[in-house]
């Protein structure tokens, strides 16, 4: 049986389960790379370009971390997973930064994916990544389909049952299937707005969803709100947003800041983030201009100190449990 | 014998200790130079305290703050341990109660903290770059041969401050220079360098905040009359500058403290005995997993304290006689 790796980075957090069903459907062993660890960023922060953004370098990291064990490494060319939208341009030229890095790679099994123009061109990215596996169309349709019922389950799981991307990754490899916990609507919040590659990653966040949770806080992010939500609130735009991670952070911090339960939001983005200096700017002067509850921006690189980040969480906490105790 | 609380801010520049009474008068204040040994220094400030503590005063209760917190926690049995963020609005609370914002400028960061109706609603604090904190204006005072107590009183003879580059203090810098080398003169520059730093400072820190009245500006750099001038001006109010501008984090703390011990009752203090006790740190490297975590151990005379550093909590968590703090 040939093994497929898969980096345990950027939209890892977004489509693994997809990936994941989908190779498996066809045969194929998955292979994760490991969590991120001090080697894995060391390695990534030297092998990348200079320029790039923390979560594109760590990239790097987790390619080599796969690259010596797997038969092939699945690399996708991320333009666009919806109607006239983008993904971050450095996502476009990913395969072509990894293949002049110098690493040594095993097969590459390359596909772009575009559906800014047309939806239909999945199916035909599906036959380009499933060519790779087998000759058999139908089959790879077939994997292909079972594949986007699991990724449903998967969002399925984050949208309506309230569980953080980490645990609907874990309950859904557990085939739990729609175990929902809901969220109790005494406890207070805290709104998280970021890339998930940067949330969800425990090496790079410095653990920033459990450190919150420790301190009493429930932990509420953009994976959380319903897509009929994201699409309703992102339209107050004065102009359509056409970066999907960058929507949909939009669209959950203005649903946010309608909810009597979420009591903050944190903002946190990667050191040289192009994207996020825009939307980051956006959703600021809207908290601002709202006045309703505490912001905080918080900028993530390659700091292994925590002292920074704690001092400003604990601080914000502060605020939180300062103003609600005036509150009652 | 009066009970008092301690107050001690160990940053990276300095290190306070402060003494307050039930009443929160502030009794006494120290202001020590870190050195970058905090230990050492917090031993320091205690014998320096050991006279009036042993014969006047009785601790009821100790809190610590600034970037050593934790570590000084555990040296000296603190009841209260809280950032800076949070000791800062409170001591400012305290003197001033109608504060509605608290510009702090120390020696490797500032921050600004927006305070409504006596709740603190917002804040932010310098994030990667240090350029106008304390350390910059002790660099170039020291570049231009003028002592750091007499380089504000000089801004405040300037009659036309000269306009300099404040976004970074490597740009600044030249700038000086080139102005100086213009002919302008020394308190001409001195105020325009002030006033780039204020620019820069309500730019970055205080970027999209409201800055209302009354307006207390504190931390090390207060003491700089050019900067209060500076900021008066730019703000277009006045500006509170308590008495005790320096040390308000420890006076935060020992506030914190004596809550916490009307929360709980009695005190962790070690007792001004702890001056004589063998501190050791050590730090080794865990191999339990890839990320080989920097782990450090605090001990007293051979007694393990506390230990952290460790990621997933195995060291940290190992110990079971580990004093609650909070």
């Amino acid at each position: 049986m040939i093994t497929v790796g898969i980096p345990r980075a950027l939209f890892y957090y977004y489509y693994f389960p997809l990936w994941k069903d989908f190779f498996q459907n066809l045969g194929v062993k998955v292979v994760l790379s490991s969590p991120t660890n001090k080697n894995i960023v060391n390695n990534g922060v030297a092998m990348a370009v200079d320029e790039a953004c923390l979560p594109v370098k760590l990239y790097y990291g987790h390619v080599l971390d796969l690259a010596d064990k797997v038969d092939a490494i699945f690399l996708p060319r991320l333009v666009s997973t919806a109607h006239k939208e983008f993904i971050c341009p450095k996502f476009m030229g990913l395969p072509d930064m990894i293949k002049s890095s110098g690493i040594k790679l095993p097969e590459l099994i390359e596909v772009n994916i575009d559906l800014s123009r047309n939806k239909r061109a999945m199916r035909k990215a599906a036959l380009e990544m499933g060519k790779h596996i087998t000759g058999n169309t139908i089959r790879i349709l077939k994997a292909w389909n079972l594949a986007v019922i699991s990724q449903r389950q998967f969002e399925h799981i984050q949208r309506s049952g309230g569980q953080l991307t980490p645990q609907a990754l874990e309950l859904w490899t557990e085939e739990t299937g729609n175990a929902t916990l809901g969220m109790q609507q005494e406890i207070p919040k805290v709104a998280l707005l970021g890339h998930g590659y940067n949330l969800y990653d425990r090496y790079v966040s410095m653990d920033i969803i459990h450190k919150l949770q420790k301190m009493g806080a429930e932990v509420i992010t953009a994976e959380n709100v319903p897509d009929s939500i994201i699409e309703e609130e992102a339209a107050r735009l004065p102009k359509r947003m056409f970066w999907t991670l960058g929507k949909r952070q939009i669209g959950a911090a203005f649903h946010f800041l309608k909810r009597p339960d979420v009591k903050g939001l944190i903002h946190i983005a990667s050191f040289g983030c192009g994207p996020d200096s825009l939307v980051g700017e956006l959703i600021e002067r809207h908290m601002r201009r709202a006045k309703t509850m505490p912001f905080l921006f918080l900028t993530i690189d390659e700091h292994t100190g925590q002292a920074g980040i704690v001092t400003r969480l604990e601080a914000f906490w502060d605020m939180i449990e300062w103003r609600n105790a005036q509150c009652q | 014998m009066m009970k008092v609380y301690l107050g001690v801010d160990v940053g990276s520049v300095s290190t306070n200790l402060v003494l307050i009474d039930e009443q929160r008068k502030i009794l006494h204040t120290l202001y020590l130079r870190t050195q970058g040994q905090p230990i050492r220094t917090v031993k320091q400030g205690l014998s320096r305290l050991e006279n009036v503590l042993s014969q006047q005063y009785q601790v009821a209760g100790v809190g610590t703050t600034g970037s050593a917190r934790n570590l000084t926690a555990v040296i000296i049995g603190a009841d209260a341990v809280k950032n800076e963020i949070t000791a800062h609005a409170v001591a400012a609370a305290q003197i001033v109660p109608d504060v509605q914002t608290v510009l702090e400028i120390g020696g490797q960061d500032s921050k600004i903290i927006i305070i409504r109706n006596g709740v603190a609603s917002d804040f932010a604090m310098n994030t990667v770059c240090a350029a106008g904190t304390g350390s910059f204006l002790d660099q170039q005072a020291a570049r231009l041969g003028i002592p750091i107590e007499e380089f504000g009183e000089l801004a405040l003879k300037a009659e036309h401050p000269v306009r300099i580059a404040g976004r970074c203090s490597v740009f600044a810098e030249s700038d000086m220079i080139h102005k100086q080398q213009m002919g302008h003169g020394m308190p001409d520059i001195i105020a325009g360098l002030c006033e780039a730093l204020v620019r820069n400072y309500l730019n970055n820190v205080g970027k999209g905040k409201e800055i209302l009245g009354p307006v207390v500006f504190q931390g090390g750099v207060a003491a700089n009359a050019g900067m209060r001038q500076a900021f008066r001006k730019a703000v277009k109010q006045d500006i509170v500058v308590p008495k005790h501008f320096g040390v308000m984090g420890a006076v935060g703390a020992a506030i914190l403290a004596q809550e916490a011990v009307q929360r709980k009752g009695s005190t962790n203090f070690r007792g001004t005995s702890l001056i004589k006790q063998e501190f050791a740190t050590r730090s080794f490297d865990c191999s339990g997993c890839a990320n080989s975590c920097e782990v450090v151990e605090i001990n007293m005379n051979d007694q393990v304290l506390a230990r952290w550093g460790d990621r997933c909590g195995k060291w940290e968590n190992s110990l079971t006689n580990v004093e609650k703090i909070g």
